[in-house]
């Protein structure tokens, strides 16, 4: 693995947990924090510098010995201290890559458009979680077993996928699918080539782990209107 | 539609006495501070408008401030940080023309390289002024207690 030089500015035990990974794996590390009783407890336990002072100051991040790191993280839990930081150590120290966690979601974008390159907001990804999850609900269900290497996923045929209303030997499937159950309310059909698939059924198709992405996108697949 | 509005960002001693000044003429002033209270400090003769929000947000900026139309922001927060990010803000989302900062540190001007952005730094004037008086004095070279 390549080793990177990387500065962990600010933040609490999320600083902690960075600095314990990051050492397992051998990177260079840099630590600022502007608590000093902190800063002091995470030096202890983890064996490593941690320099005392403020990360918006360009003096501070130098006296660090920032310059030329891979990557930055700013973990303050004052956004603004973060963007300043972030900042200062891309146009003053030339770090590659600067990563910032903020508490307000709507700077996501903002920061971003400002030039920090990652930015990391946990109420935006519970957001971004919450509405995957409710995508993923109204279309397919997936359960995982031996490893992840057999997938069964669980389709809700919609009236305008191209395979609605047909029979099964005259579909045309990709190599590898199994319908191994069709279930249609109130009753479970175990398909054989003359059974047809309708609208409103919810199909388990058991496949390799590698097919799954591929068979959803075949029974997906919408009827052209244009044809 | 033109931008002709004036913004100021900070009610405190500098920031209201400004508003207070360019009021008077013949500009649209909007002068915004997160504390309802610090607009105390604004003249009786102010004729500008007033909004207490915060100016980091950039749907208060849009939508009360109504930052496209600004022609001109002067801003003066107590904390520097504050200040580089709203004219960073100002510059390089909403390319207001004319930008001043006040930055009580002097090494964070750097973050204005490649900006038109304009920084007003307190500790050079009071400096530059004591070596005025001082020239003035005569430089006490020759005093003696």
């Amino acid at each position: 693995m390549v080793t990177m030089k990387i500065v962990i500015t600010n933040g609490r035990h999320e600083a902690d947990f960075m600095i314990n990974k990051f050492k397992q794996d051998k990177h260079k590390l840099v630590i600022i924090n502007s608590d000093q009783r902190f800063g002091q407890y995470m030096s202890n336990i983890n064996h490593v510098p941690v320099l005392f002072g403020d990360s918006t100051k360009a003096y501070t991040l130098d006296d660090a010995g920032i310059q030329d790191a891979d990557v930055l993280i700013a973990l303050s839990t004052d956004d603004i201290i973060n963007y300043i930081t972030c900042i200062t150590a891309k146009k003053v120290f030339n770090v590659k890559r600067t990563v910032s966690v903020v508490r307000n979601p709507k700077r996501v974008d903002l920061f971003k458009k400002l030039g920090i390159d990652s930015v990391i907001c946990s109420t935006y990804l519970l957001g971004e979680s919450i509405k995957y999850e409710s995508l993923i609900e109204s279309f397919t269900k997936t359960l995982s077993l031996e490893n992840d290497k057999i997938v069964i996923t669980e389709i809700m045929i919609e009236d305008d996928y191209l395979i609605a209303e047909k029979i099964i030997k005259n579909i045309k499937f990709p190599p590898n699918v199994n319908i191994s159950c069709i279930f249609r309310d109130p009753s479970v059909i175990i398909p054989n080539g003359d059974s047809t698939i309708k609208a409103g059924d919810k199909l388990i198709i058991v496949s390799t782990t590698e097919d799954q992405d591929m068979i959803v996108e075949f029974f997906e697949t919408k009827v052209n209107k244009n044809e | 539609m033109k931008r002709s509005k004036i913004l100021i960002v900070g009610s405190g001693r500098l920031g209201s006495s400004i508003a207070a000044k360019l009021s008077v003429k013949d500009n649209y002033v909007v002068i915004i501070d997160k504390d309802i209270n610090s607009f105390r400090k604004l003249d009786e003769e102010f004729g500008g408008y007033d909004i207490v929000g915060d100016a980091t947000d950039l749907q208060v900026l849009e939508n009360e401030v109504l930052i496209r139309e600004v022609n001109e922001v002067i801003i003066t927060t107590d904390s520097d940080n504050v200040n580089l990010f709203i004219a960073h803000i100002c510059f390089y989302i909403y390319d207001v023309p004319h930008i001043y900062v006040r930055l009580n540190d002097n090494d964070k001007g750097v973050l204005l390289n490649n900006t038109t952005i304009k920084p007003i730094y307190p500790f050079s004037l009071s400096f530059d002024d004591y070596m005025k008086k001082r020239k003035e004095n005569g430089n006490h070279e020759n005093s003696n207690y």
